[in-house]
């Protein structure tokens, strides 16, 4: 059931992707999340798959690992894409029935709307299985250190985000047990209006919320047993230094955007409508 | 200098009303003195809520005293300019593995108490290292906690404190929510660390097996300190422990019956060998004797009745066709007859949990046949909330599902849910919460203020409201101390007498199924390897070693006796036979 989400896991393999520097991998992704809106041509989109898939490949994370976090978002991409498909009006009209017609600019912007968010989403999902979550909020802390002066409590975001990551999967088991636990008291959670189904969710809610507190406290007090005092004079088991692959990694980045860009922007390459 | 030194140590908990006011003070801790010396082993042994966890938070100085005084390494853990040498000299493991692991990876979890230390990182990775190879997990360094066992769980949490380089660890419960097997590598590895890294060992806990080899036992009630000494002081006194709601080990319970017997054994045995050599002194010679050979014989149940819960090669494959694709149960044959009272058993992992879900249809079997009362539950159209109401599951930790108001409306939810008046459902619930024990005075108390036992009443009483026809109960005792166990087991035994339900009962306890039920279904790697009562059951005791399983500690000492020559019976399963056994042939 609910253990099928795989947005935010982390695969661990040896590759060249994982060794990477997590600012280097947030960086890229962000980039290469903002390039596929800066165009809407075959070519540019080639280069993005070549970019997105060579990546895949280097990383050893299975393809099929990366497709199933985007089932989650099936329902969203259909909408977006039925959407765009409907109601975007411009060019000849394709086909029309009844009150419903698709416009060649409808299809154009439906098809390149699902490829960027398919894309999107496996891009943001690489970052994630090929990052641990402490790296990956190690990095968050960096990038966002400037912010401390403004008086952003960084080092404490930071801290709650790797919790949170930590607490998902228990907190999803749980969720599992108390929910089985109350359907074998006869609880039923899958029939009735949509008043009674909120109403349902009361005996597995409120349990969660129990457990969850009575975690955070257990927690609470065995970080501070290990001396945990905010992020003053702390030190890293794992400080975050650039080495020459990450530079590298960043010069492959730059290229791709140049290379992405270009292609997408100024190569006349049509085929039909597209 | 002493480790751990206490001076009329108190502590109050402030009780508070809704608008925050102190309304009352309750003493947790109540004139303690004692001093604990360096490099030793320490066992502090008290029921639930004796205090002896309030006084294990103030080694650690999460809690300071409200009067007295406490030492720790010479320090006075009111100073607040000692706090974090205090916190880093006297390192704290708790009881639930999951709450106190705070990073993803292992390593990086070992690593957060130098890091929080300010020690720089080459040296982290040198301790990491070091930690993680003491406690036997250094090949588990890049795994993420979520995927590791309770014991080893626990055993990561021991490498980040002893990370941090203590001199002293406090251990709160490490081992009271573990498996059997979980809590042997748990206190070995304590063991070793006191032994070779000369580190004083404080372990609190209510399993007595654990502290036979300390040095010095403080057993505690109601905040005092009441019992203190040598184990073997300790548990020669076998009626005030039981009265502090504590238990004694196997052997010194053997022992301690057979002296009110009038037989001399020596007074304060705590190994099995001492109290072999003590009987075969007392029977005079050494006979040549054969080792019983466990026959072949089986017990057929049912006699020809009809079975209420009856399965046919049931089969349950978890994740099929993915990478985790787990055979989680294979070929499980079973006929289940009313009025019985089974136990099943099999270590972590064995199968015994999904096989129980099965049983009122939480899980779906991907193939095979189970029959309710002769009809299958798999076939089209069969009424599944039916099937839950007369096959009632309580899990392991139910009381972590109560939710309601009140303890009379929590549990009415199983009935509500069965479409009854709310007379009807209130006729049911107070009906179930007599057959647990539960006081009528607290029924309109909230669930979340009652005692670990009493929630587990509540919590039991929720299922027992349906008036199930068959009830399934996973690890009822799982946590409590050992009154409290016995509490519960006793109060499901004559609930089975007086109903004559049929009760499952999951256990990690060789003892508790010994005692009482009268069938035993062992699991292992999701087949059902043995079916039978359980004097016959356990005669296979090398066969249930292989699996990680065990017979009861009495049954062992038979077989010691046996071996150094005493005609005795091994076909003991229980204290008192074993007592009665020993009586009638030294009597001979």
């Amino acid at each position: 059931m609910i253990r099928d989400i795989t947005i935010g896991q982390y695969y661990p393999a040896e590759s060249a992707i994982h060794k990477l520097d997590p600012r280097v991998k947030i960086v890229s992704t962000l980039l290469y999340l903002i390039s596929l809106f800066l165009f809407r041509s075959i070519p540019g989109y080639l280069v993005a798959t070549i970019f997105l898939f060579g990546c895949i490949g280097i990383s050893k994370v299975p393809l099929k690992f990366i497709l199933k976090g985007l089932k989650p978002i099936f329902i969203l991409l259909l909408i977006t894409v039925l959407f765009n498909l409907f109601l975007t009006s411009g060019g000849n009209v394709l086909l029309h029935v009844w009150i419903f017609k698709i416009t060649e600019e409808g299809l154009r912007t439906a098809v390149y709307m699902a490829i960027r968010l398919i894309y999107l989403i496996m891009g943001a999902s690489l970052m994630t299985f090929t990052t641990t979550p402490t790296a990956l909020t190690d990095a968050i802390e960096r990038l966002l250190h400037p912010l401390n002066r403004l008086k952003v409590p960084v080092h404490e975001i930071a801290m709650m985000m790797s919790i949170a990551l930590r607490f998902i999967p228990i907190l999803l088991e749980e969720t599992d047990k108390i929910m089985k636990a109350q359907i074998a008291r006869g609880a039923d959670l899958e029939s009735g209006n949509i008043i009674q189904r909120a109403k349902a969710m009361i005996p597995i809610l409120v349990p969660l919320f129990v457990s969850a507190f009575r975690r955070a406290n257990d927690l609470a007090m065995a970080m501070e047993a290990r001396c945990y005092r905010g992020g003053e004079g702390r030190t890293k088991m794992k400080p975050l230094v650039y080495h020459g692959r990450d530079i590298r990694a960043y010069i492959i980045v730059l290229l791709y955007l140049v290379l992405a860009i270009g292609a997408g922007r100024f190569l006349p390459f049509h085929i039909w409508i597209f | 200098m002493s480790m751990v030194k206490t001076e009329k140590l108190v502590f109050e908990y402030e009780k508070r009303d809704d608008e925050g006011n102190v309304i009352g003070k309750q003493r947790a801790i109540d004139e303690v003195d004692l001093e604990i010396e360096k490099g030793q082993f320490i066992a502090i042994l008290g029921h639930n809520g004796s205090g002896k966890s309030t006084f294990a938070k103030h080694i650690n100085a999460i809690l300071v005293p409200s009067g007295g005084t406490m030492w720790v390494g010479g320090k006075d853990t009111r100073d607040d300019n000692e706090l974090w040498n205090i916190r880093q000299s006297a390192g704290m493991v708790f009881q639930n593995p999951d709450n106190q692991i705070i990073a993803t990876v292992v390593e990086e979890d070992v690593g957060f108490g130098p890091e929080n230390l300010g020690v720089p990182t080459e040296e982290i990775w040198r301790r990491v290292e070091d930690s993680l190879k003491k406690v036997g997990m250094l090949e588990y360094r890049h795994s993420s906690p979520n995927k590791l066992s309770g014991g080893q769980k626990q055993r990561v949490a021991i490498a980040g404190v002893v990370a941090m380089r203590p001199e002293c660890i406090v251990l709160d419960e490490p081992t009271a929510m573990l498996d059997p097997n979980g809590r042997k590598e748990v206190i070995r590895t304590v063991r070793d660390l006191q032994k070779r890294e000369k580190v004083t060992v404080i372990l609190i806990t209510h399993y007595m097996e654990e502290v036979i080899d300390a040095d010095y036992i403080y057993v505690m009630d109601k905040g005092k300190v009441v019992m203190k000494g040598k184990p073997r002081e300790i548990f020669s006194q076998v009626d005030t422990l039981r009265h502090y709601r504590l238990d004694v080990p196997q052997v010194t319970a053997v022992a301690d019956s057979l002296r009110k017997k009038g037989i001399p054994v020596k007074p304060d045995l705590l190994s099995r060998k001492e109290l072999c050599e003590s009987i075969s002194k007392l029977y005079g010679k050494k006979e040549d004797l054969l080792e019983e050979t466990a026959t072949e014989e089986h017990t057929v149940f049912g006699q020809g009745k009809d079975p209420i819960l009856s399965l046919k090669n049931l089969n349950y494959v978890y994740n099929p066709g993915t990478a985790y694709e787990k055979h989680a149960m294979k070929e499980v044959s079973l006929d289940l007859y009313e009025g019985e009272f089974i136990g099943i058993i099999g270590h972590t992992g064995s199968g015994k949990s999904t096989l129980i879900q099965h049983l009122n249809g939480l899980i779906r079997a991907t193939s095979g046949e189970l029959s309710f009362r002769g009809r299958n539950i798999y076939e089209e159209g069969y009424p599944m909330k039916e099937l839950r109401q007369q096959v009632g599951l309580v899990f392991q930790y139910p009381e972590h599902q109560l939710f309601e108001v009140d303890v009379l409306s929590d549990v009415c939810f199983g009935p509500k849910n069965q479409g009854l008046s709310q007379e009807e459902c209130e006729k049911r619930a107070k009906e179930a919460l007599q057959m647990v024990g539960f006081p009528e005075s607290s029924y309109k108390a909230s669930p979340f203020d009652l005692s670990g036992g009493q929630k587990r009443r509540v919590a039991i009483a929720g299922v027992l409201a349906m008036r199930p026809k068959v009830l399934v109960l996973d690890e009822p005792t799982a946590g409590l101390d050992p009154k409290g166990r016995d509490d519960i087991l006793d109060q499901i035994a004559m609930l089975q007498k007086t109903t004559g339900i049929t009760v499952i009962l999951v256990s990690h306890s060789m003892e508790d199924v010994a005692k009482y039920v009268d069938r035993i279904i062992v699991m292992n790697k999701g087949e059902k390897i043995f079916d039978d009562t359980p004097k016959h059951v356990f005669r296979h005791y090398k066969r249930l070693e292989e699996v990680g399983l065990a017979a009861p500690e009495v049954t062992y000492i038979m077989h010691e006796l046996r071996e150094a020559g005493v005609p005795v019976s091994t076909d003991i399963t229980l204290v008192g036979e074993a007592a009665e056994e020993i009586e009638r042939v030294l009597k001979k």
